[in-house]
Order: C-alpha cells, then structure tokens, then sequence
C-alpha cells in the first residue's frame, strides 16, 4: 500500500533503501525532539495534576492547580504586568520600527554603518543587555544620574519606584528589540512592487496619501507577522527581568515567567508551577493559530 | 538641502540612542570602583583593566567560555546535521497521510511554545538522569531546541534549490541520498549558514536552560555565570560591566562577520 502511493505520487523514488531514505532522515531529528521536549510536555502535563512537598508528588489533585490560578492574586497580577509589558512594548517597537525602516529606505550616506549598529542590540545577550540597563538606571554608578549630576541636578532613581521601574523595563525591551521589527519592515518595504508608487508619482500624490494609500495596506500583511512573532517573544520574556529587577519592586514588573520559576525553584511548588505552565503554553498557541488564521483571511481577500 | 539635515540629525540621534548604552557599559568596565560610585565621571579619569584580570583569574570565566564555546558548537553542529535530513525529507517526499507536512507542522508547533513551559519537566528528566549541571544535559537540550526551528527554516531553503539537478544526479547513478548530499546540500550552503548563524546566536546567549539546569563553573555557561556574578556582588559595578563587555563581546563580533547572512536569517518567513 504504501510503496504503491509512492510509486504513483513520487516519480523520484527508486526501490530498496531510497524507499526508507524519508523515514530514516526524519527519525533522528524526530526522536531527540520527542526524547527532550515531547516527553517533558508531557510529563509536565503529569506533573500539573500533582501537588508536591519538598519537590516530590504527595497526591492526586486532579484539576485544583488550574483552578487555583484564577484566585491567585499573584498570579493574575503578574498576567496583568505580562499582558501590559508586552503589548506596550511591541506595540512602541512596531511603530519605531516602521518610522525607522521608511526612513532608511532610501539609500544615503551613512545607511550601511546605520544598519549595522542598528543589529548590534538584538544580538547581545539579553543578561548583558539587562546589566547595561542596570548600569544606566543605578542611582549611584548610573548614566542617568551622573548626566545629570553634569548639569548640576541630583541623582536620579528610576528601579526603585514601581510605575519607572516597569517604563525602564519596557525601554530595555524597545532598545533591544526595535532593531529586528525594523529589518523585517525594511525587508517588507524593498519588495513591494514599484509600479503602483511611480504610478502615484505621476499623478502628483503627496507623501502622506502615498503611505495611507498606498505603502501602509502593501506592508499589512508583514507588519502583523512581525507583530505576531514578537508578541509570542515577548510573552516568554525572562532574562532581562531577572537581572534587571528580579520582578521588583514588590510585584512591578513579576512577568508571568517570573512569578512561574519563582513558584517552582523558590517556592517548590512544582504541581502548581506546572498547571501555570501548561496554561501559559496553551493561551500563546492560541494566540498564535488564531492569528495565524487571521493572516490567512486576508491573505486570501 | 532641509531634508538632508534632517536625515542627518535623525542618523545621528538614533546612533546615540544605541550607542550610548554601549558607551557607558564598556566605560564602566574600564574604571575603579572608588570612580564609578564617588566621582561619577563621564569618562574613565584613571583607565585600569584590572577589572577584567580579576574576572579570569578570581571568577573563573575562562571556564564559562569554554562551557559556552563547547556547548553551542555541538548543539548547533548536531542540529544542523539531523535537521538537514529532515528538513529535506519535508521538503521533496510525499509519504502517507501527509506525515511530513504534519511532522513540519508539530515542529512549528513546538516552537511557538515559550521554552519557559517545559522548563520544570526538563529539570526533572536531567535530574533524574544525572545530567544536571553537565555539558551534555545542556547539550541535549539545546540541540533539541534548536532542531525545531533549524528543520523549518532549512525546509524552505531547500524548497528554492530546483528538483531536476538532483535528477540529472540521479541518472548518472547516484543514490537519492548521494544526490541531496553532492548537489542538493552544497547549493543549499549559503541557507544553511543563515541557519547556523541564526542557531549560534539564540544558543550562546541562552540564559534561563542555563539557569535551571548548571548551578558550578564545571557547565556554567557566559550568561549563567555572569549573572551569578550579578547575584552574589550586588554593587560590585566594575565586575558587573567587565562581565557584560566579555559576556557581549564573542557573539557581537561574530554577528558583526556574518552580518549579511544574519539578516537574511532574521528576517526570512516574516517576509515570504
């Protein structure tokens, strides 16, 4: 059965070995990601039904972990710090970002070392690029404070108080991430078709009516697929935080992936931790094939 | 000639906005500490660089790098080599049922999912197979990460290469597999080092597996091990920049080399 479909859809495949050839070039990729990441998914699973002490199972909780959750203040702040850093944040890169990528699409001097700078915060280690913000925000050592001790004001604190400590968060996530939405964009824009802006051109339409027109329905589609991808990013969001703040203070900036290796490693909650997890997991699948079904539409439209 | 002084000031500005964090980081790392926390100078008066020596010789950062060196290059090299097969196994074969766009698809799957999620079932798994706080629990997981997107760009790489080459291969007497890897992989080389590059970059600077799974200098990794400086020394700022400049320092040169490939990298799929 199965050499037949073969012999009629593939007229490729020879006989003998080339006939096992697609199975044994999935299999190893296939094994090592169901040995590392499938089962652990699944164990996790396991694990969310599960209350723990002192890091090992005592009983059978059926569903109670997830349930717990919506009565968790802290978890449900921490979703609520998450939801508000992610879409402040990704929304301030995409509009950066596009400003940025029209900007530089025309070719002038200096575009080639703009660029590549412009690639070096995406690509530094985000622990790194949490102490360089650390150093910027510090009262003491920080950039912040001796600019201003250098115009004569005092030192400036920006970590200790709840509403900057969040804002600083939300620049460090801008300044690191503004550059990749802008390379997408800028991708966007160099393959849109010519003809319809010289067409523009000729009839004389001003600059704004070229982009409302024009350029900003072309670019929809790549826009929100940088949207999509960053936003998915950004929901898993650890590192930064953990150096910058720890998720202080008090609650400020506890993004959900915080307040979950917290739960686990620091509380050893790990039942629970798991159930936050595997809901975490669920809601970003969600996010992301619902959204990839809007593409679809209007893509097809 | 307005326009052009605005472009300039703009191009300036957003230099400064990038640049000056930087600025300030490896200043920082080039000062005292009496200077950085009483004189608060703009610049570093009396340069020094012990602050790095003190690094190799006091905090064992000769180990992380190894750890990080030895680590990416395995899990990136071995990712690169089983998720070619597979990668091309999607792209030119039509088994039953539709497994391989299912295959493709369930690794995409995967890969939407915040690593985070399955942090606390991988801890327990190298717990229990005695492989905390080594190479080859890192190694392990990171290659398995890296297959999941590493099978999906290359997929697409090797959807551009035309099927009639193989073919032509084919005819003079090669095996399919002979074919894919004399024709197929070499036309394929420059989408693979946009994969390679791109799987070095997210493995190198990975930080919370690192975390979870090391906790000594004997599999510590550059981002693990500077920031359980960060943990222990709280305002040990000369430390803590002379960590970051090394711990920023490999991955931004190499991307810096790669430049042109990194971008194609980074940005395919958002675009097609």
């Amino acid at each position: 059965m199965q050499g037949e479909t073969q012999a009629r859809k593939h007229r490729l495949q020879g006989a003998g070995l080339d006939l096992a050839l697609p199975y044994l070039m999935l299999a190893p990729g296939l094994m090592i990601v169901l040995g590392v990441l499938v089962y652990p998914l699944w164990d996790g699973l396991r694990a969310s039904a599960k209350a723990y002490r002192y890091g090992s199972p005592v009983a059978d909780v059926g569903l109670q972990n997830y349930v717990r959750l919506w009565s968790d203040a802290q978890f449900l702040n921490s979703l609520w710090v998450t939801v508000k850093f992610v879409a402040l944040s990704v929304s301030l890169e995409a509009v950066l970002g596009f400003a940025l990528a029209l900007f530089c699409l025309h070719e002038f001097r200096g575009i080639r070392l703009l660029r590549t700078v412009l690639i070096i915060p995406m690509v530094i280690t985000p622990v790194v690029v949490a102490i360089v913000f650390r150093l910027i925000y510090a009262s003491d050592a920080g950039m912040l404070t001796a600019l201003s001790e250098a115009m004569g004001g005092g030192a400036v604190q920006i970590l200790g108080s709840p509403l900057k400590a969040f804002i600083g968060l939300v620049v460090l996530d801008v300044w690191e991430w503004t550059p990749l939405m802008f390379l997408i964009l800028l991708a966007g824009l160099q393959s849109l078709p010519h003809e319809p802006f010289e067409a523009a051109r000729v009839d004389g339409a001003g600059a704004w009516r070229v982009f409302a027109d024009l350029t900003f329905p072309m670019m929809r589609p790549v826009l929100a697929v940088a949207i999509v991808l960053r936003t998915i990013d950004a929901f898993g969001t650890f590192d930064q935080v953990f150096v910058l703040t720890r998720g202080g203070p008090g609650e400020a900036t506890r993004l959900i992936s915080i307040y979950g290796y917290d739960t686990a490693f620091k509380f050893q909650q790990t039942g629970y931790a798991a159930a936050l997890f595997v809901t975490i997991g669920l809601v970003v699948l969600a996010l992301a094939f619902s959204a990839i079904r809007l593409l679809r539409r209007v893509d097809a439209s | 000639m307005s326009t052009r002084l605005a472009r300039i000031l703009t191009t300036i500005f957003i230099l400064a906005v990038v640049l000056l964090p930087i600025y300030w980081l490896v200043s920082t790392s080039l000062k005292s500490n009496r200077e950085i926390t009483q004189e608060g100078t703009l610049y570093p008066h009396v340069p020094t660089l012990d602050n790095y020596v003190r690094l190799f010789t006091e905090k064992q950062f000769g180990s992380y790098l190894t750890n990080s060196l030895v680590v990416t290059f395995f899990s990136v090299a071995i990712a690169l080599i089983v998720g070619a097969m597979g990668a091309y196994a999607i792209a030119r074969f039509r088994l039953p049922f539709g497994m391989e766009r299912k295959v493709g698809l369930f690794l995409l799957t995967l890969r939407i999912i915040p690593p985070v999620v399955i942090l606390i079932p991988v801890y327990l798994l190298m717990l229990s197979l005695g492989l905390l706080d080594s190479w080859l629990g890192l190694i392990a997981t990171y290659t398995a990460f890296n297959i999941t997107f590493c099978v999906w760009m290359m997929e697409s790489f090797f959807r551009e290469i035309p099927v009639d080459l193989e073919e032509a291969a084919m005819v003079d007497g090669d095996s399919r597999f002979g074919a894919f890897r004399r024709i197929t992989l070499p036309l394929a080389a420059p989408g693979l080092a946009a994969t390679a590059i791109f799987a070095v970059l997210v493995t190198f600077n990975e930080f919370l597996f690192a975390l979870a799974l090391t906790a000594t200098p004997r599999a510590m990794t550059m981002p693990r091990g500077t920031a359980t400086l960060i943990g222990r020394i709280d305002t040990d700022w000369a430390s803590m920049s002379a960590a970051g400049v090394i711990g920023a320092l490999p991955i931004v040169f190499f991307a810096l080399l790669v430049q042109r490939h990194l971008v194609r990298g980074l940005t395919m799929g958002a675009v097609k």
